[in-house]
């Protein structure tokens, strides 16, 4: 039985805006997946806008931070991918709306 | 705890000198320009070749270093080999432009002092980039750029160095031989590449556009660099035909990168058009309109639109590019310093908010009039238009120094 939902990490991690577009890493469509386990362990896959993305430590480490708060949580792993490559469809309509995508 | 790493953005203190004084030099270029006559205005006339050098190397060159020590890391995906050597460049760059600039204008017995200072200034900054190069297990397109890029600079500066030493009377060599390839390994070598392939990295950046080949920049990086090596050889031969044919090949070369750039800005699915998006369009726009300008060129022989079109080139295509860069670097910089240790801990600004909007508004509006309006001047040989797209210039310039100041001391 998971300790947390993706939904309720989700939620948690929506917290972390990013501070050029000004929208939060989950609205972006950044965070493919969050998983726990029964002993609050917290497994993240997400992406970023760019591989040159001069804030990606930053930006991991803020995720974690957000998770941190979670109550009774453990290890937490934030795993970064480039496949699929994150693209402008993957973002909440919310977002591609006020960009004018 | 995941550890910061500091090697993606230096201490802002240390870049914070290149954006001041490069946004001063292009105030001071603007105001030279009161000191222009149709006249006598042609590529040989001091006034111009120290404008030249007041504009590319205090401005251009300043800010594009001071931008380096951070982007650099960024796009080699490695730290910095030594960044404080950073400290040391900007002092000598200051002191060898104002020592050229006042050699040409006064007294040409300044200019081998100002060549030497400026030529150690840059082999700091050219040997710092290559030893961090040489960090990067494998090099990318973009990496390769820089390397190429920097290796015409080497070049560019040893060509230049022995031009002033000539120039001085120090020793003897043919300057006409030397001319053209201290331009080409300057201008198309080492700024075109760079700005080639440093754009394709940040304006899919922040416009998010993605998906796009980058098989035109392949083309047009290495079409300019065999051009600039023909150039080269065209300079130090004197072969004229060859010089013909290197125009050509460099204009091929800057469309084709001009197409990749159209292509991102079609694909972007940021829209808005804030003071970087509207920065960039003029800029490219000068860049077209500075090709149709040098065409014209070679129909007509005329050199007023031969200084037309490098009037666009530099202060339309280079100058809005990087003013507009500046409006996402130095933010960014600023924030990363003061702000990012606050995030999750209170209410923090975005880099939107630290634009000041009337000032970089009016820069805009101001640069861009001043630099149609010169433009027209040096095509249609009117004074008056001169005097009047200074004037603009002036009060654009002020409008972006104002802008810097603001944004390097944001406070929440």
């Amino acid at each position: 039985m998971a300790m947390f939902t993706k939904e309720e990490i989700f939620k948690a991690i929506s917290t972390v805006v990013d501070p050029e577009v000004g929208f939060n890493l989950v609205e972006m469509g950044l965070i493919y997946d969050a998983s726990s386990d029964d002993e609050g362990n917290v497994k993240v896959t997400m992406t970023l806008s760019t591989r040159a993305c001069p804030l990606h430590q930053m930006i991991l480490q803020w995720v974690k931070e957000a998770i941190e708060k979670l109550p009774n949580v453990k290890e937490i792993d934030v795993e970064v991918v480039w496949e699929p490559a994150w693209n402008i469809s993957m973002a909440d309509d919310n977002v591609k709306k006020a960009l004018g995508a | 705890m995941f550890k910061i790493s500091q090697d993606f953005a230096p201490p802002f203190k240390l870049i914070a000198p290149f954006f001041i004084l490069g946004s001063f030099f292009y105030l001071f270029s603007s105001l030279s320009l009161f000191s222009f006559s149709v006249d006598d205005f042609s590529f040989a006339d001091p006034k111009v070749i120290a404008f030249t050098h007041l504009f590319l190397l205090g401005f251009v060159m300043m800010i594009i270093f001071g931008a380096m020590a951070q982007l650099v890391p960024v796009v080699l995906e490695v730290g910095h080999f030594g960044v404080e050597l950073f400290y040391a460049i900007w002092p000598l760059l200051l002191i060898g432009t104002l020592l050229m600039v006042f050699g040409f204008l006064y007294s040409s017995a300044l200019l081998p002092y100002g060549g030497v200072v400026v030529l150690t200034s840059m082999m700091i900054f050219v040997g710092e980039i290559f030893l961090t190069i040489a960090k990067v297990k494998k090099l990318t397109l973009v990496m390769s750029s820089v390397l190429i890029s920097n290796t015409f600079l080497f070049f560019g500066i040893i060509f230049g160095l022995l031009m002033a030493l000539s120039y001085a009377g120090t020793i003897s060599v043919d300057i006409s031989s030397l001319l053209k390839a201290h331009i080409f390994s300057v201008l198309g070598g080492y700024i075109s590449i760079t700005i080639m392939g440093l754009s394709i990295v940040l304006i899919p950046m922040f416009t998010l556009s993605h998906s796009f080949s980058l098989r035109p920049l392949e083309i047009s990086i290495s079409l300019m660099s065999v051009t600039v090596v023909l150039a080269i050889l065209a300079s130090l031969f004197h072969l004229e035909w060859l010089s013909i044919i290197c125009y050509i090949l460099a204009i091929v070369a800057m469309v084709i990168y001009a197409y990749l750039i159209y292509i991102i800005y079609k694909i972007r699915p940021r829209k808005e058009n804030d003071i970087y998006a509207i920065s960039l369009m003029f800029s490219y726009s000068s860049l077209l309109v500075s090709i149709v300008v040098a065409l014209l060129y070679f129909v007509v022989q005329k050199e007023n639109y031969l200084l037309a079109s490098m009037w666009l080139l530099f202060f339309g295509f280079f100058g809005f590019l990087i003013t507009g860069h500046i409006y996402k670097i130095i933010p960014f910089l600023v924030w990363f310093e003061r702000f990012s240790p606050l995030v999750g801990k209170q209410k923090i600004p975005m880099l939107v908010d630290m634009i000041p909007q009337k000032s970089s508004q009016a820069q805009f509006i101001f640069c861009a009039l001043g630099v149609s309006l010169v433009t027209i001047a040096i095509l249609f040989k009117s004074n008056i238009l001169i005097g009047a797209g200074a004037s603009f210039l002036v009060m654009g310039a002020l409008a972006f120094i104002r802008s810097v100041l603001y944004m390097i001391n944001f406070k929440n």
